[in-house]
């Protein structure tokens, strides 16, 4: 099991924080250009997946997996968007994903009087805590290649 | 103040301090406390300029918050003796404002007039990771602000800044009239 | 002595004292650097707006609610939960409008306003105005505008203190640059 990258997006589309641990592929493009198509993306399967169903969705679209990887996607009524690439054999990250929400985003990003929420997160301590929590999820590991 | 009445069917010896009135969320605090500091921020160029307008500001509650503590805990009597202030500042007042004691007290070595109030992780810095550019900003300043206007109101005129040292150290450097006096007062 | 019981308080509440006189060093600060009351009360709704937006979040980790069904619900969970969690207070959902599009809440006392006599002078300041932007950020971060406003302070001599809220509309997510 392992975990891939983590991307952070808010209403606007704006990416707030990404982070990769075990990628083993860099694309050509700009990471710029990368949160654009990875919003783009969410955004259309969002919306695709709500007019498909016959009844209001409570939580609608949760992951999606291809041969090699497993999207997780969480996202809070306020619209911050959690996203985070895995392999195969990772199961459910939603609690996961909820819990960097809660435990992580709110108490070292929206209570810091340093932060603006609509920029890009810089705190050192968000990013600290944030590794610190998914290298010590159960998920996370592999065996160090150096 | 009808906050104070319903609930005090207890003595007033029974009633544990600081609970003259409902406590707030800490979120609610905090969320508060970051638009002041943005605020501030905006006005001013320097970190010493924010810490200062936070000291400022700082110091209006504690004037306030002096006022209405000796005014609901008629137990408080004014302190007289400089150490017995420091104990009840570090102790009794921190406790009832900030919800614990201060870590600890301590006296400089080669001054007098100088003591260090430290405390790891003040209430105002519970959620503030500094980033690098701004380097030494600590927004205990207005904790710091707090005391000074508390020690001031009690009439021992002194100034309080903040460092980062163990956490957040507050020094206070009394008026050389403060120590002059309570020389007096002990060998009376 | 009975104050031996000396166990530390709730880490997550902080000491109302300290509340109120923060918020009136602020209100304080804000008469000083402003010509006019309107202008202060600008102000605060402009930084309510901003902790409005913070707050919600914090709600949103802590209070595992859906989306309201409609309006009705939305009021009753502001009243409710959403007071009563961060100011330690239930106002009473009141004066609905026949549309069910507006409501009052109805505030008996009011925290941040403990110790306060308006200053001579500022007959114009809603000194509680940060409530408004706090309520308008907070709704506005889940989708929905709307308007909020004093129509009765205590503060001003009133019988009670009233917080108007008018839904105006939905609002929707942002789309991604290049699509419809």
């Amino acid at each position: 099991m392992t975990i891939f990258n983590f991307y952070l997006f808010d209403r606007h589309g704006t990416c707030l924080y990404y982070a990769e641990w075990n990628r083993k592929k860099q694309l050509t493009m700009s990471k710029e250009e990368e949160f654009k198509l990875m919003y783009g993306m969410i955004f259309s399967i969002k919306s695709f997946a709500s007019r498909l169903s016959p009844t209001d969705m409570k939580e609608g679209f949760l992951n999606f997996t291809t041969s090699k990887y497993k999207l997780h996607f969480f996202e809070t009524p306020s619209g911050l968007k959690f996203i985070m690439n895995t392999d195969l054999s990772v199961g459910n990250m939603k609690d996961v994903l909820h819990q960097i929400f809660s435990s992580l985003y709110v108490e070292y990003v929206v209570k810091n009087p340093l932060c603006e929420l609509d920029q890009p997160v810089t705190s050192e301590l968000f990013k600290t805590k944030l590794d610190e929590y998914i290298r010590g999820l159960p998920q996370f590991p592999i065996k160090a290649t150096s | 103040m009808s906050s104070l009445t319903g609930k005090q069917k207890s003595s007033n010896l029974e009633k544990s301090l600081g609970k003259g009135k409902p406590e707030v969320n800490i979120a609610t605090f905090a969320v508060l406390f970051s638009e002041i500091v943005q605020y501030s921020q905006n006005r001013v160029h320097t970190v010493p300029e924010l810490q200062n307008k936070l000291s400022e500001l700082g110091q209006h509650v504690g004037s306030h918050l002096l006022d209405v503590l000796f005014l609901r805990e008629k137990g408080y009597k004014r302190e007289i003796k400089l150490l017995s202030m420091l104990i009840f500042i570090k102790s009794t007042f921190w406790k009832i404002v900030f919800g614990k004691e201060a870590d600890k007290l301590e006296q400089a070595n080669d001054d007098d007039r100088t003591y260090y109030i430290i405390e790891k992780e003040p209430l105002v810095n519970k959620f503030i990771s500094v980033p690098k550019d701004k380097g030494s900003l600590n927004c205990a300043a207005f904790t710091a602000g707090i005391v000074e206007a508390v020690l001031n109101g009690a009439n021992f005129p002194a100034k309080v800044t903040v460092h980062w040292h163990k956490g957040t150290t507050f020094m206070i450097k009394f008026d050389e009239d403060v120590i002059a006096r309570d020389k007096m007062i002990e060998s009376r | 002595m009975s104050r031996q019981g000396n166990r530390a308080g709730d880490p997550r509440k902080v000491n109302g004292e300290l509340f109120t006189l923060t918020y009136g060093a602020l209100v304080a600060q804000l008469i000083k650097d402003y010509e006019n009351d309107e202008q202060v009360n600008k102000q605060l709704d402009k930084m309510g707006y901003n902790m409005g937006v913070r707050l919600i979040e914090d709600y949103l980790a802590r209070a595992n609610t859906g989306r309201c069904n409609d309006f009705r619900e939305t009021a009753d969970v502001i009243a409710k939960v959403a007071f009563k969690m961060y100011l330690g207070l239930t106002p009473v959902v009141s004066n609905w409008s026949a549309a069910g599009d507006e409501f009052s809440l109805l505030l008996e006392s009011n925290p941040l306003t403990e110790f306060v006599e308006l200053p001579p002078g500022h007959s114009n300041l809603n000194y509680s105005n940060i409530m408004c932007g706090i309520l308008r950020g907070a709704l506005e971060m889940v989708q929905m505008d709307v308007d909020v406003r004093f129509v009765q302070d205590t503060l001003k001599g009133d019988n009670i203190t009233e917080i108007r809220l008018k839904f105006i509309k939905r609002l929707e997510d942002a789309v991604p640059v290049g699509e419809d």
